[in-house]
């Protein structure tokens, strides 16, 4: 038996040395230097009960509500500034370089220029610096004394200062003052309804008439393309755009080509130099004909200015979308997450009814499902909050899912924008999940979002009353008043009203109204105090009222007695059925005195159900010779009083 | 000025003419040396100490012990145990590898965490609870440090994001602050 076995495998070993006969060496893979860090990270999901990787992991200074998110985060960036001006101020005690090889992020930054004559490297090293004004002073003072700056470094300096609008970069906060160019506009302001506020208008700087770009510009004896490029991309950017296409027809007149950068801007300013739709739509196709006449190609900018132009073309606007976009696939322009964003702002109007467009988003998720994207355009950040605002909208959860599944893939977490834009993004999805799904999948989502990823706000959080309600599961009434506590919005009166409403609708079973009871007392301590400057909360009837009858079901009858004495403190008058239901609990007791009391709070509100308590007394409880005076003394006070 | 008796008297003891002279030489010499060792003796007696020292002092005997006094000095638990507890009862304040061998860098390692040490110190005072801990791994620098609750946690993390930048500046590596807080000392016990 060894022999036949060796024999078979001498058989196997010729029969695979005659298929080997040729051994492929692979090639030799080069991994980046953070090949294994990702492969670790890959491993590893999102702890959900983890706070921000920015924050410490300590339950002290671990932010609670989204404000102490946002002043963490800050005080933190403000502590950085603190050390980044130590450092600048005295850099010469950081100078000493231990890194090899050397990381230059971590040496000292050089604020103040260090060339101080008056010469072209003066200027280079202005301009990379980002210093507008010391940049043009150096510029005057360079033609004054008559040295000849060359035209790459004039086209640099046109580049800073169309692009900072000529002001220096810090002081971008400082409104600069509207000019009449500006007015000028064809466009009238209506067609401005859907865009941001004014107030981001305003703190944009205004291009000024005659400002130091166009100064420089005209005085150069021969501006090449480049140069031109600039003042058009600085006029579009800040405003002037019937400016910006008449430089375009200089530059046609001096037979110079534009480049791809200067057609962008033009047809981003194209929507506001025209007013009807279609006028709009020509002058876009005549300034992409003229690019094909001058041999420039387009790329993926293009394709998304087109896009976000067709946006303010209304219905032209739907029916070119697609064309364009399969042209420039034509190109091999690829569109990337910004175009999908123009498009589905094309279809779907905020605030506009839909008739029948539901499919364009799944088309658009079709796209992008598992598609890692990287950040190309600005505006791709957009486009999270674009689909998920669709979704909520057009109530369509699958869609949401599939949004919310391309934000797990690759790299397209860094697309979802900044802190304000998360907050926007979850709170979205989370109403969507709270309209659509039931209970179970809602808490899911809950404690994976909350308060990890997502601080929800009050509105949010009564949406997810409502689904409580609706698939009766009140019993979780007091979890989510604990989560409101610490989430900040404990002292918000309208959502403590529905949280007391919802409990004392319905009479639940024994261990619930306990529950319900201890929540009830807490909801009032919130009431009562108002330390620290709070937001203090009011008592209304109903309210107290609420809180009574939770605590009458759960047999608090003393809690009850105090709330009851509270309405007189605070000038509210209960209603008939309370002092009702109040006086069937009394009875239950059998406490006399008590019932009397009731009677005599009854008259004091001069409530008009007060005979019929006081015939219910009289009929039900065992009453002593006094009590029975007493009582008919109220009734002949409250029959005269009527 | 320590004469040795035998180099002299050596070459003497060849001519026996001067064997006389030579023993006179030596006698006077050897007296000599007893007058000095005499004299010597005298000074190292009780009466003057006035030694140089070529030395620092390490005083080994009471570095990082905290002796038991009254009963009323709350202490923690690494100021408890000593310093011959390291190791057994102890953990190590700083972590690197300068102290492996073939591996160089510690005398630069020692002075970093006594700096970092006097920052911390410095910088969140009144705050720390107990020593810092350094630990080293690579090129990043963590610093992980037990705070009581003195300061509101948006004035914790100004100067967390204050010290990371500055020292990441300063040596030229990342640093990274882990805190925990407590709500006070943690005391072992009252010495």
């Amino acid at each position: 038996m060894a022999s036949s076995c060796s024999q078979a495998l001498r058989h196997h070993v010729c029969k695979s040395s005659r298929i080997l006969q040729e051994i492929v060496i692979p090639k030799k893979k080069t991994w980046s230097k953070e090949a294994v860090l990702q492969a670790l990270a890959s491993t590893v999901n999102r702890d959900p009960t983890a706070s921000d990787y920015r924050f410490q992991d300590d339950p002290y200074l671990t932010p609670k509500t989204s404000s102490e998110f946002k002043l963490f985060s800050l005080s933190q960036e403000s502590g950085r500034n603190a050390a980044k001006y130590f450092i600048s101020t005295y850099p010469k005690y950081f100078q000493k370089d231990y890194a090899q090889p050397h990381i230059p992020c971590l040496m000292p930054e050089t604020l103040e220029a260090q060339i101080e004559e008056v010469s072209e490297a003066a200027l280079i090293e202005r301009i990379q610096m980002r210093k507008v004004k010391a940049a043009v002073d150096l510029y005057d003072q360079l033609q004054q004394a008559g040295t000849p700056v060359s035209l790459d470094v004039t086209n640099q300096l046109l580049d800073l200062i169309c692009f900072y609008g000529d002001c220096d970069p810090a002081q971008e906060n400082v409104p600069e003052q509207r000019n009449e160019e500006t007015e000028d506009v064809q466009d009238e302001p209506q067609t401005k309804k859907g865009r941001a506020s004014k107030a981001s208008d305003k703190l944009k700087a205004a291009w000024k008439e005659n400002n130091n770009a166009e100064r420089i510009f005209a005085l150069l004896s021969e501006p090449n393309t480049h140069s031109y490029s600039a003042l058009i991309r600085g006029m579009v950017k800040y405003g002037a755009y019937s400016k910006a296409f008449s430089t375009y027809t200089d530059l046609l007149n001096n037979q110079l080509k534009a480049d791809v950068s200067t057609f962008n801007a033009l047809i981003t300013a194209a929507p506001e130099v025209k007013e009807k739709y279609n006028e709009k739509w020509e002058l876009i196709v005549d300034l992409l004909k003229q690019m094909a006449e001058q041999k420039v190609k387009p790329n993926l900018l293009t394709l998304n200015a087109v896009l976000k132009a067709l946006r303010r073309c209304g219905t032209v606007g739907k029916s070119q979308a697609f064309p364009v976009i399969s042209e420039m696939r034509a190109l091999s322009i690829d569109p990337s997450l910004a175009s999908y964003n123009h498009l589905l702002s094309i279809f779907y109007k905020p605030g506009a009814p839909f008739q029948g467009q539901t499919d364009i988003l799944q088309e658009v998720m079709n796209e992008v499902s598992g598609k890692s994207f990287t950040p190309q355009d600005p505006d791709d950040a957009q486009f999270f909050i674009t689909a998920v605002r669709i979704c909520l909208d057009t109530k369509d959860i699958e869609q949401a899912y599939r949004v919310h599944e391309l934000l797990g893939v690759g790299e397209n977490w860094r697309l979802l924008g900044n802190d304000f834009q998360q907050n926007i993004y979850h709170a979205r999805f989370f109403s969507l999940l709270c309209m659509m799904e039931n209970i179970d999948v809602v808490l899911k989502w809950y404690r994976d979002l909350v308060p990890s990823v997502y601080y929800p706000s009050s509105n949010v959080m009564r949406d997810l009353l409502q689904v409580l309600d609706t698939d009766n599961r009140l019993d979780l009434i007091p979890q989510i008043w604990k989560d409101l506590k610490q989430l900040g919005h404990g002292n918000r009166q309208t959502l403590v009203e529905e949280l007391l409403t919802l409990m004392a609708r319905e009479k639940q079973n024994q261990e619930v109204q306990e529950t319900f009871a201890e929540c009830a007392l807490d909801i009032k301590k919130m009431y009562d105090t108002g330390d620290r400057g709070k937001v203090m909360m009011s008592w209304t009837a109903g309210s107290l009222s609420d809180l009574v009858s939770v605590l009458l079901a759960a047999q608090r009858r003393q809690d009850a007695w105090e709330i009851l004495k509270l309405f007189k403190t605070h000038n509210r008058v209960p209603s008939e059925e309370l002092l009702d239901k109040f006086l069937t609990c009394i009875k239950e007791s059998g406490d006399v005195n008590q019932a009397l009391e009731l009677v005599q709070i009854s008259a004091g509100f001069c409530l008009p159900g007060t005979p019929k308590l006081i015939q219910r007394v009289q009929q039900e409880f065992l009453l002593s010779e006094q009590q029975k005076s007493m009582l008919s003394d109220l009734e002949i006070q409250t029959f005269n009083s009527d | 000025m320590v004469f040795s008796a035998d180099a002299i008297t050596a070459p003497c003891a060849a001519g026996g003419s001067n064997a006389l002279f030579c023993k006179n030489m030596a006698t006077s010499l050897v007296r000599k040396t007893k007058l000095l060792s005499m004299v010597s003796s005298q000074l190292n007696s009780a009466a003057c100490f006035r030694n140089i020292h070529c030395t620092a002092a390490c005083l080994k005997n009471r570095a990082a012990r905290i002796r038991v006094a009254k009963g009323d000095k709350p202490v923690t638990y690494e100021q408890a145990y000593h310093p011959h507890h390291i190791g057994h009862r102890k953990g190590w304040l700083s972590q690197h590898t300068s102290n492996l061998q073939g591996e160089d860098g510690a005398a630069e390692r020692v002075v970093e965490d006594v700096f970092i040490r006097r920052f911390m110190y410095g910088t969140f005072h009144g705050c720390l609870a107990d020593e810092v801990v350094i630990k080293r791994r690579g090129n990043l620098l963590l610093i992980c440090a037990v705070m009581i609750q003195k300061l509101l946690p948006s004035k914790f993390y100004f100067l967390i994001g204050y010290t990371e930048e500055l020292l990441s500046h300063f040596y030229k590596c990342p640093v990274k602050i882990e805190m925990q807080t407590v709500e006070e000392k943690v005391v072992y016990k009252y010495l």
